[in-house]
């Protein structure tokens, strides 16, 4: 440990790059070669490279959670990998370095994503062994652990970005890995398309923070100026000039202006970005669509690592939430509300995947409930053993999945749990890990999703957000207790369907098929269709080889014990005290309304209450009743259930309303292009090239005396312009409005005498000695005086010609006009005065421009 | 008494203008090679007659010459270009060399 802080210094901490490197370059030798290389070599390089990462992350983890700080600082190994742009504008530069960081709160969640994406990896080894896109798989999933690493240890929000869209990226490229299905990959577009909305947020915010915090989005400098982020700044109306344009302008002037802080404001957005990536109401529509993707996928990316980077985020930029109350709020009551929408859900699905999929979007409803009432700690911890349990879960479905597949290949069937039933007598390792992982989802005490779920259940009834300063709005009083109730409705709905899934695939009997001892395809390697009316016959499921149960042994012992980490009520929290330094500077804005924690026991005893009647209420309705209160349910509101079973018709809402305003938008779009730019743009602009083509064209004649003709005429009128005498002069502006002197130089031309007279009236030269060959003329203005001067030119011939100019010295704002003949007054707020200079008609006859002979030959 | 120099630039002037409308406008193309020695044989004119004035500069006069030398070669080529021409269409008026329009 002491070498390695020797050769990677806290403030140059290079292992970062091998810990980035390696998923990378797995991603690029899988992907660029791995067809060619065979499913050994593509096997082997994924899994290396995963040791790898988590080796090194383990051995980060370990370097971080040794040190020992001075009193009030927090550790942080910083590793700046190159200085990535800088802009300077107009008021503060801006530079970006790709420079990345880790703390506890990174060491925490890499270790996470390196360990469980090693074990994923080594179950899709096995799971994914007869595709044939073995070797894209492993790219992808690659790139993914390497995208997810630049998101967690990116030292700014804009290398966070660049991992943020790296893994909606990955994700969407495993959504739609099986692209020959246009479900699947329609269901990749839905889920990138939906995170576009949420990036949207993400860039925004950072706009915000861009501007208001001086002009650096490293988390430290935002940790530094967050407390100038509590000014309010003015969203409506835009400005005086807006309202006097508009229509009604008056009508929209409110009262008094609507302010919000900039810490309100750039939440909002960082919350939207949020929203898309961890699935929140009301963007969590991709999430349930994404179990298309292979199951691992599921597991790694949309239920343990990915989705949680929402969470990540507010845990990460906790010191800006907690400055406004009202974010926290919207963070907290969405997730409880995306908690128990996701749950009702859940209810009804008989898809095993989907289950888990609307259990996932609940979870991590509870997690924002978390990190929304100011229990940071809690909240990401709820992302860690969720990490664990729903891990498992999802590669135990996928364990389930396959043995499925066994005899049923539709993707409908091998899914569905009303062919399964039984199955913990054939699958007895899938099964137990299973039943630990649902435990521990449904919160029975002493499981890891126990500690986490109701600890953060308990700080949403007891904390409250003090407001940074008395105007800003705060929730009521009652808003703690509501959550609380919303999520304790969640948590027993979470029991119940929980259970149901385990209870309706592991219990019972065997539905998929008639099980023969000893049966033999008849169509080996073949897959048939089965008619769905004639009972098939199938062998015995068969429990999963090592390579997926391994896994599953793993993650079920975590989500087993795991809890132990963080069990607070136990008075054992290392993990707590290890971040407590990531949500210092969040925390003094953080009331605790039970210091005493009189309420903790209460709340936990409910907590597990909730758990026994969830799971004691499956129990009652699908193993001692097998069903029959859930059918009679059916039966007695059929409505109801299929509004539920259609996931509360939002998918067809959203088609309506946000698809088909699109899709209006699109039309009109269409429209406008097709009469507008096609029919009235397009054509005039070619009548136009025509006509003049046409007229050009009669000047190509292909006669070589008419081309000479044109030559002719060109070189008498360049001849013409050296014959004619013209009378023009340059001034410095800028130096008369100063000065009040003007320097007036006369063009230059072959020849050329001038003649200077200054005055309104002043008389023309007489005869030829009245010209000189100064080209020169300095005059002296008083403030807001106006001269007029003439010019008169001779040139070689001796033709003439007198040009008049008139100045004025404007030092004040329409000092000039009093002339009347005045040019035009400057626009208001434009510097004044700016001179005049203006032509004036020729006075006399004989010196028009043309300049008619005038004392010549 | 020499003659003065306007003379002799009036009578360019005149050569160069009659050679420049012959150009415009006749139709035969061996009247537009002598017309082009008309406009050529007027700046040598005012080129010798400037040279007058400045006695002892001699640049006009050379000018003059270089211009002879090349109006021989421009007839050479003229003359081939008009042969060629000929050959091909049978005739020598000049808005029958139309090729390149169509």
């Amino acid at each position: 440990m002491e070498l390695l802080r020797q050769q990677f210094p806290a403030n140059d901490f290079a292992l970062l790059a091998l810990v980035l490197l390696a998923p990378l370059i797995g991603a690029i030798i899988n992907g660029v070669f791995g067809r060619r290389l065979g499913k050994e070599a593509v096997r082997t390089m994924a899994l290396s490279v995963m040791a790898v990462a988590f080796g090194l992350s383990v051995v980060t983890f370990l370097n971080v959670a040794t040190m020992h700080p001075a009193e009030g600082e927090s550790v942080r190994l910083y590793w700046k990998a190159w200085e990535w742009f800088s802009l300077t504008p107009k008021y503060q530069s801006f530079a970006v370095d790709v420079a990345f960081s880790v703390d506890a709160l990174s060491a925490t969640m890499m270790l996470i994503v390196t360990g469980i994406g090693f074990l994923i990896h080594l179950y899709s080894t096995s799971y994914m062994e007869d595709d044939p896109g073995y070797y894209r798989f492993f790219a992808y999933l690659n790139l993914f652990i390497f995208s997810m690493l630049t998101l967690i240890l990116g030292d700014n929000m804009v290398v966070l970005f660049v991992g943020w869209e790296g893994v909606g990226l990955c994700s969407y490229l495993l959504i739609g890995f099986w692209f020959g299905d246009e479900k699947k990959a329609s269901a990749g577009k839905k889920a990138f398309i939906t995170n576009r909305i949420g990036d949207f947020g993400l860039l925004v915010a950072m706009a915000i923070l861009l501007y208001h915090a001086g002009g650096d989005l490293g988390w430290g400098a935002l940790e530094d100026r967050a407390a100038s982020l509590t000014k309010e700044i003015t969203m409506w109306p835009p400005n005086e000039s807006f309202l006097r344009a508009v229509p009604f302008g008056d009508a929209l002037r409110p009262d008094a202006p609507i302010r919000v802080s900039v810490a309100t404001l750039a939440c909002f957005f960082l919350f939207l970005g949020c929203m898309g990536k961890s699935a929140q109401i009301p963007l969590y529509v991709w999430l349930p669509d994404a179990m298309a993707g292979p199951t691992p996928v599921s597991a790694l990316i949309h239920a343990a690592t990915m989705v949680t980077a929402g969470v990540y985020l507010v845990a990460r930029t906790s010191f800006l939430f907690v400055l406004s109350p009202a974010a926290m709020a919207l963070v907290a009551a969405t997730g409880a509300l995306t908690a128990l929408l996701a749950a009702s859900i859940a209810f009804a699905q008989t898809d095993l995947k989907k289950v888990l999929a609307y259990s996932t979007v609940s979870q991590l409803g509870f997690m924002f409930v978390g990190v929304g009432v100011g229990a940071f700690g809690p909240g990401f911890f709820h992302v860690i053993t969720h990490a664990f349990f729903k891990g498992c879960l999802f590669l135990c479905a996928g364990s389930v999945i396959h043995s499925m597949h066994a005899r049923i290949h539709s993707e409908e069937g091998s899914q569905d749990m009303r062919n399964m039933g039984g199955l913990r007598k054939y699958m007895p390792i899938t099964h137990a890990t299973f039943l630990i992982s649902c435990l521990a989802i449904a919160g029975m005490p002493g499981l890891s999703g126990f500690w986490s779920k109701d600890e953060l259940m308990y700080k949403a009834y007891t904390l409250q957000i003090i407001p940074a300063n008395a105007s800003l709005w705060v929730p009521p009083e009652w808003f703690g207790k509501a959550i609380y109730v919303m999520c304790a409705v969640a948590a027993l709905g979470t029991a119940f369907y929980m259970f149901r899934a385990y209870f309706l695939t592991f219990w019972g009997d065997f539905k998929g098929w008639n099980i023969v001892r000893g049966w033999k395809d008849p169509h080996a390697g073949h897959h048939d269709e089965h008619h769905d009316d004639e009972p098939l016959d199938g062998p015995v499921p068969h429990e999963s080889p090592l390579p997926m149960t391994v896994p599953l042994m793993i993650l079920a012992f975590f989500a087993l014990v795991g809890g132990f980490v963080y069990a607070e009520p136990l008075h054992i929290a290392p993990l707590g005290h290890f971040w407590e330094p990531v949500f210092a500077s969040a925390q003094p804005h953080i009331k605790n309304l039970d210091p005493e924690h009189a309420l903790m026991l209460p709340l936990l005893v409910t907590g597990g209450l909730i758990f026994a009647a969830g799971a004691g209420g499956a129990y009652f309705v699908y193993v001692v009743q097998k069903g029959a209160p859930a059918a009679s349910f059916v039966k007695a509101a059929p409505g109801l259930h299929r509004f539920v079973l259609n996931k509360w018709k939002v998918d067809e809402f959203y088609e309506v309303t946000v698809l088909g305003l699109v899709d209006a938008m699109g039309d009109t779009a269409a429209q406008f292009d097709k009469w507008v730019i096609d029919g009235i743009l397009a054509k005039l602009t070619s009548t136009l090239v025509t006509v003049f083509g046409t007229l050009l064209r009669t000047l190509q004649t292909g006669r070589v005396q008419v081309y000479a003709a044109g030559m002719v005429i060109g070189t008498a009128a360049v001849g013409w312009f050296l014959f004619t005498p013209h009378a023009e002069a340059n001034a410095d502006f800028d130096a008369m409005r100063a000065t009040g002197e003007l320097n007036l130089t006369a063009a230059p031309g072959h020849g050329y005498a001038y003649h200077w007279a200054v005055g309104e009236d002043a008389e023309g030269p007489d005869k030829d000695e009245d010209f000189t060959k100064n080209a020169n003329l300095q005059l002296n203005f008083r403030q807001c005086e106006t001269k007029t001067v003439h010019l008169s030119v001779r040139n070689v011939f001796g033709r003439q010609t007198r040009e008049s100019f008139t100045y004025c010295r404007e030092t004040r704002q329409g000092c000039c006009k009093a002339e009347g003949e005045m040019a035009p007054a400057p626009q208001a707020g434009e510097v004044p005065s700016l001179p005049q200079m203006k032509p004036q008609a020729p006075s006399r006859p004989g010196t028009n421009p043309g300049g008619s002979p005038k004392g010549g030959h | 008494m020499s003659v003065p120099i306007n003379y002799f630039l009036v009578l360019a002037a005149a050569l160069f203008a009659t050679g420049a409308v012959g150009f415009l406008l006749r139709r035969n193309l061996l009247v537009l090679l002598m017309s082009i020695e008309l406009m050529l044989n007027a700046v040598n004119l005012t080129l010798v007659a400037f040279n007058r004035i400045h006695g002892t500069d001699h640049g006009g006069q050379i000018l003059a010459f270089f211009i002879i030398a090349i109006a021989a070669a421009e007839a050479a080529v003229g003359l081939a270009i008009v042969l060629a021409f000929f050959r091909l269409r049978q005739t020598v008026r000049s808005d029958e060399a139309n090729t390149l329009k169509n």
